[in-house]
C-alpha cells in the first residue's frame, strides 16, 4: 500500500471535523486553560519584568517580547494537542484503529491531526494576538500577517510531534522530548531576548529550530526592524514543515497499518 | 467468493502470527474462525479489513486484492473489533454520525439510519446517552450499530460477545441472524463453542498460526467425535481405576473430569452400571469437544 502525503484525499477533514466535534463538546476543558500560560507571559514578561527591562533593542520590553509570547502560544498547543492529544487518541482511546477501518486511510488521519493540532495552536495564538491588540501594542498594519505566520509555526511543530507520537512506545517518553526539544525552543529561539546574546555555538542550535525563524519574521513586522534573513528563513520553515509533514504521514501509516 | 486467502502469511519479525492460511468464504454465510488466544484469528481478520498488510499469500475481498483496493474494500465493510472504540466524549448517536461521515454518507440518511440502527440494537431511548453512561452491553450493541452504518455487504465480528449477560448475547445472536438472512456474510470470531455453533455455516479452527481444519459444525464433530460423550467427575482416588477398568472405550481425562466417547449411548451402560453414584452428563458431542481434541487441553497464551 502507498503512503506519504501524495496519498491523501480530501476525506482528511473528516477527521479533523472529528477532532473539532469532541473540542466544542468539551470546549470549556479546552479553551480557557490553553490561555493561561500566555496571559501569565504578557503579565510576567511584560509588565513584571518590563517595569524592570524597560526597553531592549531600542524598543518597550513588552513590544519586543510579544512576538515570542504569540509565537509560544502557537506551537506550544500544537505541540501538546499532537503529543498527548494524539498519542491518547491513537493509544488509549483505539480511535485511529476505528477511522482506518473505514474508508479513511492511516495517512489521512495523520495529516488531520497535524492540520488539527495547526488549528488549536492558530486559535489560541489568534487570542493572544487579540489581547495584544487590545493593549495597544500593535504600531504596523503588517501585523496582520501574524496569524497566517503563527498558523505555520503550529504545522511545523504539529508535525514534528506526531512523528516523536508516532515512534515512541510509551507516553512517558514525551518528557524526553518536551525537557530536551520543547522548552529549549520555547527558550532559546529569541522569545524573551535576541538570540544574538547567546554564543555562536548556541545561535546555531537555536537557527537550527525553525521557531527563531518565526520569531525574527513575527518581531520584524510587529516593529519594523530588519530580519536577519526573511526569505531564507521562510524558506526554512516552509520546508521543514513538508518535510515533518511527510515523515510524520508515513510514520504514522507505519504504526497504524502493520 | 466475499473472501478468497490463498497461502496467507503474516510475520511480525521473528514471528508468524498467521501460516499459509487458505480461506473461502461464500456469499451470504456465517463464517467462524475459532481458535486458543494468539492463535492468528484477529490478525487474520485485519487484514481482510487492511489495517494489516499481509507479508506473502494472496487475500481477495469481494474479489479485489487488500493490497491494491483497500478503501472500495472497507467502504462495504462493517467491523465490530475486540476491543471498544467508541468516542467516549460524544454521545451514542454522535457516535454513528461520525462514522456515516467517514462512509461519506449525507446528513438525512445519516440521522435516519441512526435512529433506525438504535431502534435496531435496543438503544432507541439512548440516542443522546453519553457513551461513558452505558453499560457494557450497550456500548457492545452500539459498536454493532456502527457497523452497520454504511449498509455493508460484509460484517467482521472479533469476539462479539466476550463478557457479555446472557439476554445480550441472544439479542445479538438474534440480530445477527437476522442480518444474515437479508444476505449479509458475517465473519466472525468467538471463544464460545455454542455460539460458533449456533451461529455458523461454517468454522474454521486456527492453532499456532494454522488453520488445522475447516466445515460446518456437524462435519466437523462428524469428522473428529463420536457421537455421544458421557462426562464423569471422578473422585481422584477412583481416576485411574475407572480409566483401567474401561480403557477399551476412547476417553480423555483431565484432572478430575472424564470423558467417554460412544457410537450410541448403551455403550456406556456397563460404566454406569459399575459406578451408578458417579456425578455424571450423558450427551451428544459438541464443536467443543472438538476444539479441545484438536487444540488440547493445556492452557496458552
Amino acid at each position: 500500500m502507498s503512503e506519504g502525503i501524495l496519498t491523501v484525499r480530501r476525506s482528511f477533514l473528516k477527521v479533523w471535523l472529528r477532532n473539532a466535534q469532541v473540542f466544542f463538546a468539551l470546549w470549556k476543558f479546552n479553551f480557557w486553560p490553553a490561555l493561561a500560560e500566555p496571559v501569565l507571559f504578557i503579565f510576567v514578561m511584560g509588565l513584571g519584568i518590563g517595569s524592570y527591562i524597560t526597553e531592549i533593542e531600542g524598543v518597550p520590553y513588552l513590544e519586543f517580547v510579544a512576538a515570542g509570547i504569540l509565537g509560544s502560544a502557537a506551537i506550544m498547543q500544537a505541540t501538546f494537542e499532537c503529543t498527548y492529544g494524539s498519542f491518547f487518541r491513537m493509544r488509549i482511546q483505539n480511535t485511529f484503529e476505528g477511522i482506518i477501518s473505514t474508508p479513511i486511510s492511516a495517512d489521512e488521519v495523520g495529516l488531520a491531526e497535524i492540520i488539527w493540532g495547526a488549528t488549536r495552536g492558530l486559535v489560541n495564538s489568534t487570542l493572544v494576538f487579540i489581547i495584544l491588540l487590545l493593549m495597544g501594542i500593535f504600531h504596523r498594519w503588517q501585523v496582520v500577517f501574524l496569524p497566517p505566520l503563527m498558523f505555520l509555526a503550529a504545522f511545523n511543530f504539529a508535525a514534528i510531534a506526531l512523528l516523536v507520537s508516532s515512534r515512541i512506545a510509551q507516553m512517558e517518553y514525551f518528557r524526553f522530548y518536551f525537557a530536551g526539544f520543547v522548552l529549549p525552543a520555547q527558550f532559546i529561539c529569541g522569545t524573551f531576548f535576541p538570540v544574538s546574546r547567546f554564543p555562536e555555538a548556541v545561535q546555531i542550535f537555536a537557527w537550527a529550530i525553525p521557531f527563531t525563524s518565526y520569531i525574527d519574521i513575527s518581531r520584524s513586522l510587529m516593529l519594523g526592524t530588519p530580519a536577519k534573513a526573511p526569505v531564507l528563513e521562510l524558506f526554512y520553515a516552509l520546508g521543514t514543515t513538508l518535510v515533518f509533514t511527510e515523515l510524520a504521514v508515513r510514520s504514522m501509516h507505519r504504526r497504524l497499518v502493520r | 467468493m466475499i473472501i478468497e486467502a490463498g497461502s496467507l502469511h503474516k510475520r511480525y519479525g521473528d514471528v508468524v502470527a498467521v501460516d499459509s492460511l487458505d480461506l473461502e468464504v461464500e456469499p451470504g454465510m456465517c463464517y467462524g474462525l475459532v481458535g486458543p488466544n494468539g492463535a492468528g484469528k484477529t490478525t487474520t481478520m485485519k487484514m481482510i479489513y487492511c489495517i494489516v498488510e499481509p507479508t506473502s499469500g494472496s487475500l481477495e475481498v469481494f474479489g479485489l486484492d487488500v493490497r491494491a483496493h483497500p478503501r472500495e474494500i472497507k467502504a462495504r465493510l462493517g467491523v465490530v473489533p475486540q476491543e471498544n472504540n467508541l468516542d467516549p466524549d460524544l454521545s451514542t448517536c454522535q457516535n454513528l454520525r461520525v462514522y456515516a461521515r467517514y462512509f461519506g454518507i449525507p446528513k438525512d440518511i445519516a440521522a435516519a439510519r441512526c435512529h433506525e440502527l438504535l431502534e435496531f440494537m435496543h438503544l432507541g431511548d439512548r440516542a443522546d446517552a453519553p457513551v461513558p453512561s452505558l453499560s457494557g452491553g450497550m456500548k457492545r450493541r452500539l459498536i454493532l450499530a456502527r457497523a452497520l452504518m454504511n449498509e455493508p455487504d460484509l460484517i467482521i465480528l472479533d469476539e462479539p460477545t466476550t463478557g457479555l449477560d446472557p439476554q445480550v448475547r441472544h439479542l445479538i445472536w438474534d440480530r445477527l441472524l437476522e442480518l444474515k438472512e437479508r444476505g449479509i456474510t458475517l465473519l466472525l470470531t468467538t471463544h464460545y463453542m455454542d455460539e460458533a455453533q449456533k451461529l455458523c455455516d461454517k468454522v474454521l479452527i486456527m492453532d499456532e498460526a494454522r488453520s488445522i481444519d475447516v466445515g460446518s459444525p456437524a462435519e466437523l464433530i462428524r469428522g473428529h467425535m463420536l457421537p455421544y460423550v458421557l462426562e464423569l467427575r471422578v473422585d481422584r482416588k477412583l481416576t485411574a481405576e475407572v480409566l483401567e477398568r474401561f480403557r477399551h472405550l476412547e476417553h480423555q481425562a483431565s484432572g478430575q473430569n472424564l470423558y467417554f466417547y460412544g457410537n450410541t449411548t448403551s455403550e456406556f451402560d456397563d460404566l454406569t452400571g459399575a459406578y451408578p453414584d458417579i456425578e455424571r452428563l450423558l450427551r451428544p458431542a459438541s464443536l467443543e469437544d472438538v476444539f479441545l481434541k484438536l487444540t488440547g487441553r493445556e492452557i496458552r497464551q
